[in-house]
């Protein structure tokens, strides 16, 4: 069984060596956020902001977020992938093979999980070099949590391609998502920050978003002193992270073994 | 060949025909208008508050003209993403067919762009009066053509972008990085002392992008500045969009014929 698990796993990470266009623009799409936007958008941020971040500077701040939406998106370009695969006729390929479903949906799982962190793990690096994180145990526990997350995103996005089974629909449903759960997140500005605006649904929605759970998870982690700004603390975001992603990976398992069917691609 | 009178006919059939088809994503239009105000209250209201007033004093004055350009970008380019699916399909074969010239079929697709950047716009540029407040007759003309351009060079841009490759992720991420460099690499989201501060030697990438441009203008016409170089903002715009069609023809029409 594990050896099946591995085979299925290998082939997204095999796929990994095909996309080199495709690092590269994710590269430069890091670069500009890094490099342009949360430079110049830290610049105009005033310095009383610090007492809302527990004292972190906001460009330290920023790029945690930074990171964290790139693990999210490349997460989702697996399903992008996935689609493509439906769209040429792979899946079916796929679902005819000698292996049980519930294997067939963890190892694709787990192999574009693990594709994404190998995909994301320069820039992991480069953010922690700008931060200037040296310990060593601080980045397992921050690749360990980055796959964790991972892996709930690509399941939930996997639900999305198999459902839909169209392309076009799959690139509209997803950007949406995209946009609206990083809007509602604490990618941009800390919890605190988002209170202060009274609006109670946008609060509700930042505090359930499984991006701000992750971003805030990474910066307690790193800057001790932002646990005072979130009140819900290490542990919770972790439990957090952890129920998002086996909740999520078990419905796509189910999916997989129950409802999913070939054929039928709009 | 064909007159003039001839080609535009076609072109404007072939536009209708991309209107009409905008319209039948209904929910996804209404999420992306959703999600537009969602910038503007978001960005508005939470940024004011943490913004240092001495560089902008009200943020929401400053952000509006910049979702101007993001309505023309995000509506616009959902040409480019119609014209790589087809492409992936290969329902192109189906266009070629038509009985209507090449070059009024990419016309056509441009000018779909185009209408979807105007019908799109307008709800925006009601909320920018809103915001901002009225701008008198001349201003108004100014508006029109930075949006008649903006759009003409995002449509033209969305097609070349989407011709360039027919892996539909990779399309993705191209659209992605061209947002990314237009809107980050722009002064939308911080004014240039920021952008001067921050990318040294590099500031005048910002300048030059045509966002800016577009920014810059519509900022004058809504009274946010009190003067701008029209002649470099416009003229800049206008070549903007001549290179865009022209790129945009000549990907788009060896696709057509591979």
């Amino acid at each position: 069984m594990l050896r099946t698990l591995l085979v299925i796993a290998s082939w997204d990470l095999i796929k990994l060596k095909n996309q080199k266009v495709f690092i590269a623009m994710r590269w430069a799409w890091f670069t500009v956020q890094i490099l342009v936007f949360a430079r110049a958008i830290s610049y105009i941020v005033s310095h009383s902001v610090t007492q809302y971040t527990g004292g972190v500077d906001y460009y330290h701040f920023y790029i945690l977020g930074v990171y964290t939406t790139l693990l999210y998106s490349a997460s989702i370009a697996r399903g992008y992938m996935i689609a493509d695969e439906f769209d040429d006729g792979i899946v079916e390929y796929h679902l005819a093979l000698p292996v049980k479903r519930n294997i067939l949906a963890v190892g694709r799982v787990i192999g574009s999980s693990i594709s994404t962190i190998i995909f994301t793990f320069p820039m992991m690096i480069i953010v922690y070099m700008v931060l200037g994180v040296r310990d060593i145990l601080a980045i397992l526990v921050s690749l360990v949590s980055a796959l964790v997350f991972s892996m709930g995103v690509v399941s939930f996005v996997i639900m999305i391609v198999f459902t839909v089974k169209s392309t076009d629909l799959t690139d509209i449903i997803v950007g949406a998502i995209d946009a609206l759960l990083v809007r509602l997140s604490t990618v941009f500005y800390p919890l605190p920050v988002i209170m202060a605006t009274g609006i109670a649904p946008y609060y509700i929605a930042a505090l359930a978003n499984p991006i701000s759970h992750m971003a805030d998870f990474l910066r307690i982690l790193l800057f001790p002193e932002y646990y005072l700004v979130v009140q819900h603390g290490l542990w919770a975001s972790l439990v957090y992270l952890i129920g998002f992603s086996m909740g999520l990976l078990i419905l796509a398992i189910e999916y997989y073994e129950k409802k999913l069917e070939a054929g039928g691609w709009r | 060949m064909v007159g003039l009178r001839e080609f535009v006919l076609q072109s404007f059939i072939v536009s209708q025909r991309d209107l009409k088809r905008f319209f039948m994503n209904i929910y996804w239009l209404a999420g992306q208008v959703a999600m537009n105000i969602a910038d503007l209250v978001i960005f508005g209201l939470i940024f004011r508050g943490i913004v240092n007033p001495v560089l902008i004093p009200d943020y929401i004055k400053f952000i509006t003209p910049g979702i101007l350009c993001l309505s023309i970008f995000i509506s616009s380019f959902t040409i480019g993403r119609e014209v790589g699916v087809e492409l992936r399909r290969e329902v192109t074969h189906y266009l070629v067919s038509l009985p209507i010239t090449r070059g009024a079929l990419v016309a056509g697709r441009i000018l779909g762009g185009v209408l979807r950047g105007f019908v799109y716009q307008f709800g925006f540029i009601i909320l920018a009066v809103l915001i901002m407040g009225l701008p008198t007759l001349d201003k108004w003309l100014l508006i029109l053509a930075t949006s008649l351009l903006l759009a003409t060079t995002m449509s033209s841009i969305s097609i070349t972008v989407s011709t360039l490759t027919r892996d539909f992720n990779l399309q993705a991420a191209i659209r992605s990085l061209v947002y990314f460099l237009f809107f980050f690499v722009s002064n939308v989201f911080y004014p240039e002392k920021a952008i001067a501060v921050r990318l040294g030697p590099a500031a005048p990438l910002a300048y030059y992008s045509p966002v800016s441009m577009a920014v810059n203008i519509y900022r004058y016409s809504f009274g946010y500045i009190q003067q701008v170089d029209l002649l470099f903002n416009l003229g800049g715009l206008v070549v903007w969009c001549i290179f865009g069609l022209l790129l945009a023809y000549k990907l788009y029409i060896r696709n057509l014929t591979r």
